[in-house]
C-alpha cells in the first residue's frame, strides 16, 4: 500500500477521488443514453424510456428493447471486465504493454469458443462462457511457461510470445471456420469483436461470472499494490506472490472469458484502459480496479456508438475500431516506453 | 549477434550439393503436387505434359486445372521466403520477417482498400486486376516504412523492432476488418479466405501478373544482396567499409516489400514461410550468400506447395487456406528461436 502511495507522477492533482469517480459515473450514464438513442434511428430519451417498459410491438419497443437494451447492457459489462483483467495483467507481469490481447488470452478464449462450438457442440451459453474462460486460462498459462522456459519474463519477450501465441490460435480458427463453411460469416463478425445482434441473456450469462472475477481481483488490491514492486520486496512484505499469481490469473481469466464469450475479442480494450485509470486514481488497486471498470465500460459503450456510425448505414465490429485504437494506443506507448 | 554462426549441417557435400539437392526436391514436389488429385497423375506423365506432351484430357487437367495453383504456391512461397532472407540479414535479426514486420499485413490492407475502393455494385472489380499488385506494393512499402520511422534509433535492437512490426501490423489488420465489411457480403467471405493465404483460387492471368512483378524485382534484389554484409560484423564496422549504408538499407527494405506485395497479392497472408525459409537454409548452407538466396526460395516454395499439398490431403473437399498450415509450423518454431535465443544470449 505504501508503496504504491509513494509514487506521486500518477495521482491527480486537480481533482480528488470521488471527484473522479463521480465524473466518471456521469460519463457512464452519458455515453449509456448515447447508446440508447443513436443510431439507424433516432430516439428522444423519453421515447426510450416509454418503449422500455411499453412491451406493445411497436418499431420503437422492438428495436429498443430488443436491440438497443442488449448492446447497452454488454457493452459496458465487457468493456469493465477488460478493464479489470488489462489492469491485473499489467500489474502480474510489470509490464505496461500487457493485455488480454498482447498475451493471447483473447485468441486463446476465441479458440476454445470455437473448438467448443464446432467440435462439441456446445450450444449453451454457460458451457461457452465456461469454454472462454478456460481457454483465456489455458493460454495464460502457456505463454507465461513458455516466456519463463525463455529464461525470464521480460516484458517485451512475454508479449512477443503472446502475440505469436495468438496467431497460432488465429490459424487453428480459421482451420475450424473454414472446415464448417455455414458458420463463416456468423463467427467472421463474432471473433472481430460486437455487440451487436447479442441475445440479453448473454448478459445475464456473463454478469455473474464477471462479478467473481471482481470481487477476487479487489479482494487480491493490497497484495496487488505489493507485487507492483520487485518480488524480493513483494516477499518482505508478506505477500504469498505465487499464491497471487496464480488466483489473480484465474480472475483474469474469467473476466476475459466472459468478455470474450459476450462479444467476441475486442480488441485492446485492456491494453488501453489501464493506463487512463492509473492516470485518473493512482497506483492503489482497489482504486485502479474501480476506475477501470468505469473507463472500461464507457469506453467500450461509446465505441459502441461509433461503430454504428463509422461505416453508416452498415453496422462496423466495435473489435475493429477498438482495434485501430489500441493498436496505436500500442505504438505510442512503446515509444514512450522505450525511448 | 553471435548466434548467426551457424555450422553447415551437411559440410559433407558442401554449399553447391545442398542446392542441387534441396532443388531436386522442389522439383519432385512440384510434379507431385500436380500429380495429386481426384485421379493421380503419374509424375512422368505431368512431366511429359509440361513439355508439349501428353493428351487432351492430361494437357487440360494439367495445364489448366493443376498447375495453376502449384506455380502459384511455388511463386509466392519462393518470393516471401527471399524478402524474409533479405530482412533477416539486413536488420541482423533472425526473428525478423516480413510477416512479423507488418508487410504482410500492410500489403493485405492495400489490396483490401483496392478491392473496396474499386468494385462495382456486382463485385466485378471496374479498374483492371493488374492494379493489384501496386495497391499491395504500397500497402507493404507503407507498413515497413512506418515501422522503421517509428522505431527509429531502437531499428537495431531486435526484439523492439519486431514489437513496432507487430503494433503496425495490428493497425493494417484493424483496417483491414473495417474496408472488408465495407465491402459486399460475397466479396468478404472471398477476401476472408484469401486473406489467410490461399493459392488455390489464383488463376492464369494472376500468375503472369505475380511473375510480371517478381521476376523483375528477384533479380534486382539477387544484384542488390551481393553488398549485404557479412554476418559476423557489426553495424558501426560494416559502415566504416562502405557497407549497410543508409541508402542501402532502405533500397533493401524496398525490394523486401516489394517481393512480400507480389506474393501477397495474390496469394495472401502465407504466413511464416518468410522467417521459415531463411533458417532453414541458414541450418543447411551456412553462411553462403549465393547459395542461402537460392535454397531460401526453393525451400520458401517447398514449404507452400507441401502446405497446399497437405491440406488437398487432409481435408478434402474442404480448400482449408494454406497460410493456416504454414502458421501451424511457424509459429512453433517462432517460439522455439525466442527461447534458443535467450538461452544463448544468457
Amino acid at each position: 500500500m505504501s508503496i504504491a502511495a509513494t509514487a506521486p507522477r500518477y495521482r491527480s492533482i486537480v481533482l480528488s477521488r470521488s471527484a473522479i469517480y463521480g465524473l466518471l459515473l456521469a460519463l457512464l450514464a452519458l455515453a449509456w443514453l448515447t447508446s440508447m438513442t443513436l443510431g439507424y434511428r433516432l430516439y428522444t430519451p423519453g421515447q426510450v424510456w416509454a418503449a422500455l417498459f411499453a412491451n406493445d410491438g411497436t418499431e420503437a419497443a422492438t428495436v429498443i428493447a430488443g436491440l438497443r437494451l442488449p448492446r447497452a447492457l454488454i457493452a459496458p459489462l465487457a468493456g469493465a471486465a477488460l478493464g479489470m483483467a488489462g489492469t491485473m495483467v499489467q500489474t502480474l507481469s510489470r509490464n505496461r504493454i500487457a493485455s488480454p490481447d498482447t498475451l493471447g488470452l483473447n485468441a486463446g478464449a476465441s479458440l476454445a469458443v470455437v473448438v467448443a462450438t464446432i467440435i462439441f457442440g456446445v450450444q449453451s451459453l454457460v458451457g461457452l462462457s465456461l469454454a472462454a474462460a478456460f481457454g483465456a486460462l489455458a493460454t495464460a498459462i502457456v505463454v507465461f511457461g513458455v516466456a519463463a522456459g525463455a529464461g525470464g519474463l521480460s516484458p517485451l519477450k512475454i508479449v512477443l510470445v503472446g502475440v505469436t501465441f495468438a496467431s497460432l490460435a488465429h490459424a487453428a480458427v480459421e482451420i475450424l471456420l473454414t472446415s464448417n463453411e455455414a458458420q463463416l460469416q456468423q463467427l467472421l463478425f463474432w471473433l472481430s469483436g460486437a455487440f451487436v445482434d447479442r441475445p440479453i441473456s448473454l448478459f445475464f450469462n456473463g454478469l455473474p461470472v464477471v462479478l467473481v472475477g471482481a470481487a477476487i481481483g479487489f479482494a487480491l488490491a493490497s497484495s496487488l499494490d505489493a507485487a507492483q514492486a520487485d518480488d524480493s520486496t513483494a516477499a518482505g512484505l508478506g505477500v504469498p506472490l505465487a499464491a497471487v499469481r496464480g488466483a489473480a490469473f484465474v480472475a483474469v481469466s474469467l473476466l476475459t472469458g466472459a468478455a470474450v464469450s459476450m462479444a467476441g475479442p475486442v480488441a485492446f480494450v485492456g491494453l488501453v484502459v489501464p493506463h487512463v485509470a492509473r492516470r485518473l486514481v493512482g497506483l492503489q488497486h482497489r482504486h485502479q480496479l474501480t476506475a477501470a471498470a468505469l473507463t472500461g465500460a464507457i469506453y467500450t459503450t461509446l465505441a459502441d456508438v461509433a461503430a454504428r456510425f463509422v461505416i453508416y448505414p452498415v453496422e462496423a465490429p466495435v473489435g475493429a475500431i477498438t482495434a485501430v485504437v489500441g493498436a496505436i494506443a500500442l505504438l505510442v506507448l512503446l515509444r514512450r516506453r522505450l525511448a | 549477434m553471435t548466434d548467426m554462426t551457424y555450422r553447415p549441417a551437411r559440410a559433407g557435400i558442401g554449399p553447391i550439393g545442398v542446392t542441387t539437392l534441396v532443388a531436386a526436391i522442389f522439383v519432385l514436389l512440384f510434379l507431385a503436387g500436380i500429380g495429386f488429385g481426384s485421379t493421380w497423375i503419374p509424375l512422368e506423365h505431368v512431366a511429359h505434359v509440361l513439355f508439349g506432351g501428353g493428351d487432351k484430357t492430361e494437357r487440360l487437367v494439367v495445364l489448366q486445372l493443376r498447375l495453376p495453383r502449384v506455380a502459384a504456391a511455388a511463386i509466392a512461397g519462393g518470393a516471401i521466403a527471399f524478402a524474409g532472407y533479405l530482412l533477416q540479414r539486413i536488420t541482423r535479426n533472425e526473428l525478423a520477417s516480413p510477416g512479423v514486420l507488418g508487410v504482410v499485413d500492410g500489403a493485405a490492407l492495400g489490396v483490401v482498400l483496392f478491392m473496396a475502393i474499386f468494385s462495382s455494385e456486382t463485385n466485378s472489380l471496374i479498374v483492371s486486376v493488374a492494379w493489384q499488385p501496386l495497391a499491395a506494393a504500397l500497402g507493404a512499402i507503407a507498413a515497413i516504412g512506418l515501422v522503421f520511422l517509428l522505431s527509429g534509433q531502437q531499428a537495431s535492437t531486435a526484439i523492439r523492432l519486431l514489437l513496432f512490426g507487430i503494433a503496425v501490423a495490428a493497425v493494417c489488420k484493424a483496417l483491414t476488418t473495417i474496408f472488408m465489411l465495407v465491402g459486399p457480403i460475397y466479396q468478404a467471405s472471398q477476401a476472408a479466405r484469401w486473406l489467410a493465404g490461399a493459392v488455390n483460387t489464383i488463376n492464369v492471368t494472376e500468375i503472369q501478373l505475380m511473375l510480371l512483378v517478381l521476376v523483375p524485382t528477384g533479380i534486382a534484389a539477387a544484384i542488390a544482396a551481393r553488398h549485404l554484409p557479412p554476418a559476423d560484423l557489426d553495424d558501426t564496422s560494416s559502415r566504416s567499409i562502405g557497407l549497410n549504408l543508409p541508402a542501402y538499407r532502405i533500397l533493401i527494405f524496398f525490394l523486401a516489400a516489394l517481393l512480400t506485395a507480389g506474393a501477397v497479392a495474390f496469394a495472401g497472408g502465407v504466413s511464416f514461410i518468410g522467417l521459415l525459409a531463411p533458417h532453414m537454409a541458414r541450418l543447411l548452407v551456412g553462411r553462403a550468400r549465393a547459395a542461402g538466396i537460392a535454397v531460401s526460395i526453393l525451400l520458401g516454395a517447398i514449404i507452400l506447395i507441401g502446405a497446399d499439398l497437405l491440406i488437398r490431403v487432409a481435408f478434402a473437399p474442404t480448400e482449408v487456406p494454406a497460410g493456416t498450415v504454414t502458421a501451424l509450423i511457424g509459429a512453433p518454431y517462432f517460439l522455439y528461436l525466442l527461447m534458443r535465443k535467450d538461452k544463448n544470449n544468457g
